[in-house]
């Protein structure tokens, strides 16, 4: 093939809610101090990029926005059989929101070149909008296929299965196409030993690295600063406020054997009006 | 974005409900949007209009009126019978552009076809959008920071998109007056819709449908709709829910164990174990997951997070499960048992199968209310 498929993939760093490092007494979170982690929808993501290669050939980059530490990500993804890997890091890109964060990726996305498939998570687990990719969608004025359950490649057409509201559209697309992965899709496979391997020995060596992950900046992918970051976002946390406490007329029980609790509770509440007949 | 910083408050946009159809059936999360959207163009002196695309459309534009819009543009077209993103985003970023004001605030619903249509609608027009609110409001907001010199100012009638945030025990207030449409879309059962009133006056306007070859795309080869094969969370009378507590996904057995027990049940699952892939999207309560009002809701192994909480907050009785007696779950839960969950609920199963065959055995009893 003169042309091979190029098959893109986004992914994020995203501070890890699981764990309890990093969490401000009023519940914000210190991403500074935060455990970090790949976003766990792009795992699946990851898994449909990589799948893509594997069924039908082409090449995978990754690509992801972040502060440095960032690259980790992109070093999972290489470890699974990505690549190769772009970071787009820059200062100026700090207090982006979606509409900001997706002009920058579209950026990044044009100056990495040509594809045929951009697949994304379907939202991250620090913002929850599952906005971006539809919104990069938008500047690179492809088709999307969001919710995205299944998808297989047959003559040149992408033919995907989209979850909807109790039931799924079977959908037909071209390519170019950006797809934004359900988790119901297949979850990420092991990474090989010999992947991981290949990896733990690059990252040992900084020039070697350099030819599998490019960090590039707003300059290099002609980016326009003013439609990044705080000036470019159109939407601001004006406020938080932490949700009062309601009900706190909880019956409680506790302290006995799981049957006596059991006989307790069922004595207590209507459970058992709900009963199969 | 600074040129079109400072709006003119004596030509008043609309606001405007993006009305959600499926197979010809408008959603209810259309009728909630259009309950939030009164409140929200009375309070702006504003008119409240709504779109509506599909193709045979019916009564449904008076529908529509009649739950309370002043105006309904409805784009009737066999293209448009089946929601795609291309043709829908077509229809409705042509309809703003004539528009000779731009809508004040512009509402969908983030349901899977809102989720998927909103962003393109705010990239296009680089406006502001905010996913999944739980409250909508107006007013007032002074932006003092002088990071960006051209955003400082009062303004007035700002859109306040309120939304839990990362899945903590906080609520964000989310602004973006600089530009219209500011965008918004709420999760189905956050908002109450008007009762419908057949004397509300409205007008129904056909608009244009002009689609291009790239507006096609994507071609629907057929849409699935199989209500008994789904998780029919939303219709069900009890929800077993599992979370992290369950320790594996193995856990989500006992969960379907304990909901057989019941009569019309589901299972759910809080986010993270749906994060964890330990079961599929499409039984995730919550925020980002579905918002749920059963009759009876029993949590095990769930914290509780805000993110949980405000898509179940409002079921007939929650009774929770959990070994942690400091979860906030205990907090809003009408009955908590505090132990291990894999005691407890094999022996809530084995009562309830008793108490089930004992009533069998004694038909006569009937339980006073």
């Amino acid at each position: 093939m003169a042309n091979p498929f190029e098959i893109f993939v986004l992914v994020k760093q995203v501070p890890d809610q699981g764990s309890k490092a990093g969490l401000n007494p009023d519940g914000t979170i210190d991403r500074a101090k935060a455990k970090r982690m790949l976003n766990p929808f792009d795992r699946y993501a990851l898994q449909a990029a990589l799948h893509t290669k594997k069924t039908y050939g082409g090449r995978v980059s990754a690509i992801s926005m972040g502060p440095p530490p960032a690259v980790e990500v992109l070093l999972e993804a290489l470890e699974h059989g990505v690549d190769r890997g772009v970071l787009l890091s820059d200062r100026r890109l700090a207090a982006s929101d979606t509409l900001a964060t997706a002009y920058a990726l579209y950026k990044t996305i044009e100056w990495v070149g040509r594809f045929d498939m951009i697949f994304c998570g379907l939202q991250t687990t620090d913002g929850d909008t599952a906005q971006v990719g539809p919104q990069i969608a938008e500047r690179l004025d492809l088709p999307q296929i969001t919710y995205c359950q299944d998808f297989s490649l047959e003559d040149g057409k992408v033919k995907a299965e989209r979850i909807i509201e109790g039931g799924c559209q079977k959908l037909i697309a071209d390519t170019p196409v950006l797809i934004t992965v359900a988790n119901s899709y297949h979850p990420l496979e092991y990474k090989s030993f010999r992947g991981a391997w290949r990896v733990q020995q690059l990252a040992r060596n900084p020039e070697e690295l350099k030819k599998y992950i490019q960090t590039v900046d707003l300059d290099l992918v002609a980016a326009d600063p003013e439609r990044c970051g705080l000036k470019g976002s159109p939407t601001i946390v004006a406020a938080t406020e932490k949700v009062g406490e309601i009900g706190g007329n909880c019956t409680m029980h506790e302290g006995h054997s799981a049957d006596e609790l059991i006989s307790e509770l069922l004595h207590q509440s209507n459970l058992k009006e709900f009963l199969t007949a | 974005m600074t040129e079109e910083n400072t709006t003119t408050p004596d030509a008043q946009g609309e606001v405007m409900v993006i009305a959600e159809q499926m197979l010809g059936e408008l959603q209810p999360v259309t009728l909630e949007l259009l309950g939030a959207g009164r409140y929200l163009a009375d309070k702006l002196k504003a008119q409240l209009t709504t779109v509506v695309m599909g193709y045979e459309l019916g009564d449904m534009p008076e529908k529509l009126v009649h739950h309370g819009a002043d105006t309904v543009y409805v784009a009737d077209h066999p293209e448009l019978y089946t929601y795609r993103t291309l043709p829908y985003r077509r229809v409705v970023c042509d309809l703003l552009s004539t528009l000779a004001v731009p809508p004040h605030i512009v509402l969908l619903g983030s349901s899977t076809t809102g989720r998927d249509l909103a962003p393109r609608i705010a990239a296009h027009f680089e406006t502001g959008l905010t996913a999944d609110c739980t409250e909508l409001d107006v007013g007032p907001y002074e932006h003092k920071s002088k990071v960006d010199p051209s955003k400082v100012g009062l303004y007035e009638n700002c859109l306040y998109a309120i939304r839990p945030s990362f899945g903590e025990s906080l609520k964000a207030r989310i602004l973006g007056p600089w530009k219209n449409p500011q965008m918004a879309t709420t999760r189905p059962g956050q908002m109450t819709p008007l009762k419908a009133d057949p004397k509300h006056p409205g007008k129904i306007v056909s608009i244009p449908v002009n689609l291009l070859i790239e507006d096609m795309r994507i071609v629907v080869a057929e849409t699935l709709r199989d209500m008994a094969k789904g998780v029919k969370l939303a219709e069900a009378d009890v929800i077993v829910s599992g979370g992290f507590g369950l320790g594996s996904p193995d856990g989500f057995e006992l969960m379907h164990e304990l909901a057989a027990c019941f009569e019309n049940s589901a299972v759910g699952a809080s986010r993270k174990v749906v994060d964890l892939g330990w079961i599929p999207y499409n039984h995730q309560v919550g925020q980002t997951g579905k918002t749920v009002r059963p009759k009876l809701y029993i949590a095990c192994g769930i914290s509780g997070a805000i993110q949980h909480r405000v898509g179940m907050s409002k079921s007939g009785m929650i009774v929770a499960i959990n070994k942690d007696v400091d979860a906030p779950i205990f907090k809003f839960a009408h009955h908590g048992i505090v132990g291990d969950l894999y005691h407890i609920v094999p022996e809530l199963i084995r009562q309830l199968k008793q108490q089930k065959s004992s009533g069998q055995e004694v038909p006569t009893v009937v339980h006073t209310h």
